[in-house]
């Protein structure tokens, strides 16, 4: 109530459009091609558009990527049924989760296109909270809403996805020390 | 806290996700444990390398106007691009008066706790902390439950009075467990309700000593609603919607007689 009491509601556009660079953002990481992004962006907001009659106010940013999220989570069941499998088993340990040691002289050495090989490698997931939490600056709750899972759980994906990232990134740095001599 | 509970923290504070007491806590073991400021180092160069590193994709230019037409196509009120300028006047506007509402707001229902604004923020502080403190320090519920049989006399000899309890898997917030928390100084229940993925604290305490103000306030991102029936006292703490939050409010009102 006191969150939202404008005096005229926004219209779809007022209150969507804004977010379009995060929806695309979100949805260009997460299918790693600009064209299916495009594609999934469009299909969201018609999707929003048709939907926002049951938008109250609130978060339009996290309410619009959550859609956006599940186009682009569709589309990646549908194209590859494979790839999200792993991270079910990893969310069942809980988050009692020991992140381990940052190996700080790995992430001060390596280097931007490095960084992005390796995100990519990860499961979409894992990608996917990486991307809402440093590159789009969401807080944990605001993450554990656009995905839909507990904020402990957000916190021990967030968790993994940063420890995955780190053992990839010693991965390519091991190749680079073998072939690129 | 020994050097292993800070461990686990460390990611939450450095990430700006602690309570104000546990980010406390935290500063002050690093400021003399030199093994865990190592540790934050390595976050933080971490932090720096991912923010550096990763482009934020922004929409090709065109794909606004794609978006436009589709929505036009839709049957849409869509202005074109040409006349968004206007919109950029707009809206800031609109933003403008919800706020001086939503302050006006505040000061409204702050007066009522007690005639003290500060003591209703207090409340209000409180309750998300204690929410918070519950999701992370994974300590939800001391009894287990969805059986409001169960969960009621779970209470007895643990709290002075009997608060009421009721199931509302019906309408779609089962009730999970419960356990004790202090609200203002006072012993309380904890309700814990589920909706979809989120957990919602109900808290419940006495009325005797001060009726709780009606407060319907977010914060952090966090919200919170609290009223009384005269008899008890109740406040609800979720990360859902404040429309669900509201909604989840006057199931508990009506299933409360
Ligand atoms: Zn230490």
């Amino acid at each position: 109530m006191e969150a939202s009491v404008p005096n005229e509601p926004p219209s779809f556009e007022q209150a969507m459009l804004p977010h379009l660079d995060a929806a695309y953002n979100l949805a260009r990481w997460l299918l790693r091609h600009e064209q299916d992004a495009e594609d999934a962006v469009q299909e969201a907001f018609l999707r929003a558009y048709r939907a926002f009659g049951r938008f109250r106010g609130g978060d339009g940013r996290a309410w619009l990527l959550t859609i956006v999220r599940n186009v682009c989570f569709t589309q990646l069941r549908r194209n590859h049924p494979s790839v999200v499998r792993e991270v079910f088993e990893d969310d069942l340990h809980g988050s009692t989760f020991d992140p381990g040691e940052v190996n700080a002289l790995v992430w001060r050495e390596t280097k931007a296109a490095q960084l992005q090989l390796a995100l990519d490698k990860l499961a979409p997931e894992f990608r996917e909270v990486i991307v809402l939490h440093e590159i789009e600056g969401l807080a944990y709750r605001e993450i554990a809403l656009v995905s839909d899972i507990p904020i402990g759980t957000v916190m021990s994906r967030l968790a993994r996805a940063r420890r995955k990232l780190q053992t990839e990134l010693q991965a390519l740095a091991r190749k680079e020390t073998t072939h690129g001599l | 806290m020994d050097c292993n509970e800070i461990r686990r923290l460390l990611e939450a504070a450095t990430d700006g996700e602690l309570d104000v007491a546990h980010q406390l806590a935290v500063e002050e073991h690093l400021g003399r444990c030199p093994l865990c400021a190592r540790a934050v180092e390595g976050i933080h160069a971490r932090r720096t390398a991912l923010q550096t590193a990763l482009p934020r994709f922004t929409a090709p230019p065109a794909l606004a106007e794609k978006v436009r037409s589709a929505l036009r196509n839709e049957g849409a009120p869509v202005r074109t691009s040409a006349s968004q300028s206007k919109r950029a006047d707009v809206f800031p506007l609109w933003r403008v008066t919800g706020l001086a509402a939503s302050l006006a707001m505040a000061l409204f229902v702050g007066y009522t706790w007690g005639g003290s604004r500060v003591r209703t923020q207090a409340l209000v502080d409180e309750a998300v902390s204690d929410h918070v403190r519950s999701l992370q320090a994974n300590h939800l519920m001391d009894v287990a439950s969805t059986d409001q049989h169960t969960v009621k006399p779970w209470f007895a000899g643990k709290l002075a009075f009997s608060p009421p309890v009721t199931d509302l898997a019906g309408v779609g917030f089962p009730l999970v467990g419960g356990r004790l928390e202090r609200v203002a100084g006072q012993d309380a229940a904890a309700l814990v309700y589920r909706r979809r993925q989120h957990a919602i604290n109900l808290f419940i305490w006495p009325a005797r000593r001060e009726a709780a103000p009606p407060v319907t306030r977010e914060r952090d991102g966090y919200n919170v609603v609290s009223w009384t029936d005269g008899s008890f006292n109740f406040l609800a703490v979720s990360e859902i919607p404040a429309v669900e939050l509201a909604d989840f409010a006057e199931e508990i009102r009506q299933a409360t007689p």
